[in-house]
């Protein structure tokens, strides 16, 4: 026994050190790019690494920290739906729309319903998680009843909730009273509460995400239900033959992703604004699956990507407002970490390696303990 | 309703819709290619985008149109390459690694637009009329009254891109290479146990696939929207998928598909134009013909492997 947790746990170290290998690629790849457009590469990468938490005089920089917690409670939703949809294998990409949808119709709540402190908020979420779910029984009905593939249904669906949801901020609920296109503000009683002062946005919706992180996890890896998302995930033709409800499971888990996405779409929305202003799709939904992928499909790691995630943007922000370097460089930076982090079979040798060793030594071990007996 | 019934039934308006199948043909034959070997090509929309900036920046660069397709194909196969390497050599998913693309597609061609010339989001004023893709008037054809509106003076890229659905055809089914295509996505065990270069084969559908994604992002920047900007493909790369789903993964079938969609944006841009119309719930038609084709598709599939099942159900009972 002791033996094969010492294999599992160097196993462990390694795809740790295997995921930080992709990172430092990545960003190698950056630097690379960094060097080869700016004039001042220097500054743009100091701002790009240390930025965002370190001040211009050397001190930690809290309200930029918080501002970066604050960017990750979108994030940290999606990718926990992103998480379970694609355990139970399913390439739902609609997150992505569910949140731009859940945003709008928390936001509709927020207006039009009128209730106590407290109460108000926790009802638009609801009402907005809810509604979502729904969305995402479109693309998931049709995948276990017809086959319709649910990776193109979903991307097809993102176009047709934003166009929606615009149509009706043009037509139905724009305030025309302001310049730019926007819903009238709702009700202080819906707005989530501030959880540190000042004009950071980080709302008690950050600690709503943490709490849904632990909730995914015991889901996903103390309940049947969670165990048989996972499984569909690993081998769908066993869990078949082995006489678990595929299908229903294949529906549960893209609800579930709808519920989270909305949830954070609405959060967003009710903590970080006064009214709903959103234009194009957010693109937190892609995020969340970045974070996923980061994550490997695990919401306990949910949160630290999606803080990485958080802090890159912020870096790259920095680094194209006090350098010459656009902050589009994310989108490579992304890329790059994308590939290498879901690549199986990178630094695939070392791993052989790795087992072998271990292998050659429990070997060794066992011989001499026996030699002992002997 | 009258209006639009007017506007539709002119040569124009089916001269449009060929304009607008053009490029999400070209990239929905790239699906097909890559799913006959067994492969999802999710990265055609970032492709599109990357060709498309690669092909105006050079075309600018030897003011030559034709470089710049040339270009364009280019780069569209090294990413559908780079796709393979990463999915095939190092096990990344390969719907992950298209997504990917993607994302170099969408943020990082705004980066490397201002890498190369300080521009931002678009490439405006570098276009001019010389290096974008020249139209080509068909003689005869031309003199016919309203065929000719509607078959000449399209750009050399639309006839080459209903052209490919013919060679993509006869390259699936009358060549060794398309049988092998084939037999690698149907079962790549089999086809490896009986000498076929597995890898290989997979290596050159994706190739392909990658290349007609370029030409699609060709076409957009050096003729539909004639010099490249962020929001140019606008999720072609998406539908182009969707098409070759519902096209049954054949040539002819995707052409078809890729015509319904190119139909449902030409409606969608003539229906903007009349007043009383949200320009928003008409912006949905092409992403809803999509679904519903999807589904009817689906629908269809089911029902037929139903009735194929039941005859031999009953005998048999009996």
């Amino acid at each position: 026994m002791n033996n094969k947790s010492m294999k599992d746990r160097r196993l462990q170290v390694f795809e740790i050190l295997r995921g930080a290998a992709a990172i430092t690629l990545a960003l190698a790849v950056a630097t690379v790019f960094i060097f080869l457009c700016s004039d001042e590469p220097f500054t743009a990468l100091k701002y790009l690494l240390i930025g965002p938490i370190v001040k211009d005089n050397g001190g930690f920089n809290t309200s930029s920290f918080y501002t970066i917690l604050a960017a990750m409670i979108p994030t940290i939703f999606t990718g926990l739906a992103t998480c379970v949809m694609f355990s139970a294998g399913q390439f739902n990409l609609a997150s992505e729309g569910c949140v731009m949808a859940g945003g709008f119709v928390g936001a509709l709540c927020g207006i039009y319903i009128h209730m106590n402190t407290g109460l108000h908020a926790v009802v638009c979420v609801v009402i907005a998680a809810a509604l979502c779910g729904l969305i995402m029984l479109v693309p998931a009905i049709l995948k276990v009843k017809l086959g319709a593939s649910e990776m193109v249904m979903s991307l097809m669906m993102n176009y047709i909730i934003m166009y929606v949801v615009l149509h009706f901020l043009n037509n139905t609920f724009a305030d025309r009273s302001k310049g730019s296109t926007q819903t009238y503000p709702f009700d202080e009683t819906a707005k989530i509460p501030s959880l540190v002062p000042g004009g950071s946005k980080l709302t008690w919706g950050f600690v709503v995400a943490l709490v849904f992180v632990v909730i995914v996890a015991l889901f996903m890896y103390r309940t049947k239900w969670g165990y048989t998302i996972r499984m569909i995930g690993i081998n769908k033709a066993f869990s078949e033959y082995s006489g678990m409800n595929v299908g229903g499971v294949i529906v549960l888990s893209q609800i579930i992703g709808g519920v989270l996405a909305g949830m954070g779409g609405s959060i967003e929305v009710l903590g970080r604004f006064n009214t709903f202003l959103w234009k194009e799709l957010p693109g937190y939904g892609w995020a969340g699956v970045t974070i996923a992928i980061l994550a490997k499909n695990n919401p306990i790691f949910v949160p630290f990507a999606a803080f990485f995630i958080a802090y890159l943007n912020k870096g790259c922000m920095l680094m194209s407002t006090h350098s010459d370097v656009p902050s589009e460089m994310i989108d490579i930076i992304q890329a790059a970490i994308f590939l290498f982090f879901a690549a199986e079979q990178f630094l695939a040798g070392y791993r052989q390696k790795l087992v072998v060793r271990s292998a050659q030594a429990d070997l060794a071990k066992t011989e001499t303990a026996e030699g002992g007996k002997a | 309703m009258k209006q639009l019934m007017e506007m539709v039934f002119q040569a124009e308006f089916v001269a449009s819709v060929i304009r607008i199948t053009a490029p999400i043909l070209f990239a929905a034959l790239g699906a097909v290619i890559a799913e006959k070997a067994g492969l999802t090509n999710m990265g055609l929309e970032g492709m599109m985008m990357i060709a498309a900036l690669f092909g105006t920046l050079t075309s600018y660069w030897t003011q030559s149109w034709a470089v710049g397709v040339l270009c364009a194909l280019l780069v569209g196969m090294l990413l559908s390459l780079m796709v393979g390497f990463f999915s095939l050599k190092l096990k990344t998913d390969i719907i992950l690694a298209g997504i990917a693309v993607n994302m170099l597609g969408g943020g990082g061609t705004i980066f490397l637009l201002y890498m190369f010339t300080g521009m931002r989001g678009n490439t405006g004023s570098l276009v001019s009329q010389n290096i974008l893709i020249p139209t080509l008037e068909i003689p005869l054809i031309k003199d016919i009254p309203v065929l000719g509106e509607i078959l000449s003076g399209h750009s050399l890229l639309t006839y080459l891109a209903f052209l490919f659905v013919f060679l993509l055809w006869v390259l699936l089914y009358k060549t060794p290479l398309g049988l092998n295509i084939r037999a690698v996505g149907e079962n790549n065990h089999a086809a490896e146990s009986v000498g076929i270069k597995v890898r290989r084969i997979q290596y050159i559908a994706l190739a392909f696939s990658g290349a007609l994604a370029g030409l699609g992002g060709a076409f957009m920047s050096m003729y539909y929207s004639q010099g490249w900007n962020s929001g140019m493909v606008a999720g072609r790369g998406f539908i182009a998928l969707a098409a070759q789903a519902m096209g049954r993964g054949e040539p002819v079938g995707t052409l078809l598909s890729s015509l319904l969609f190119g139909l449902a944006q030409a409606l969608r841009t003539k229906a903007s134009a009349l007043p009383d119309i949200s320009t928003y719930l008409v912006s949905v038609i092409p992403y809803v013909a999509t679904v519903l084709g999807l589904v009817f598709y689906a629908a269809a599939t089911v029902r037929r492997v139903k009735k194929a099942r039941r005859p031999k159900e009953e005998a048999e009972e009996k």
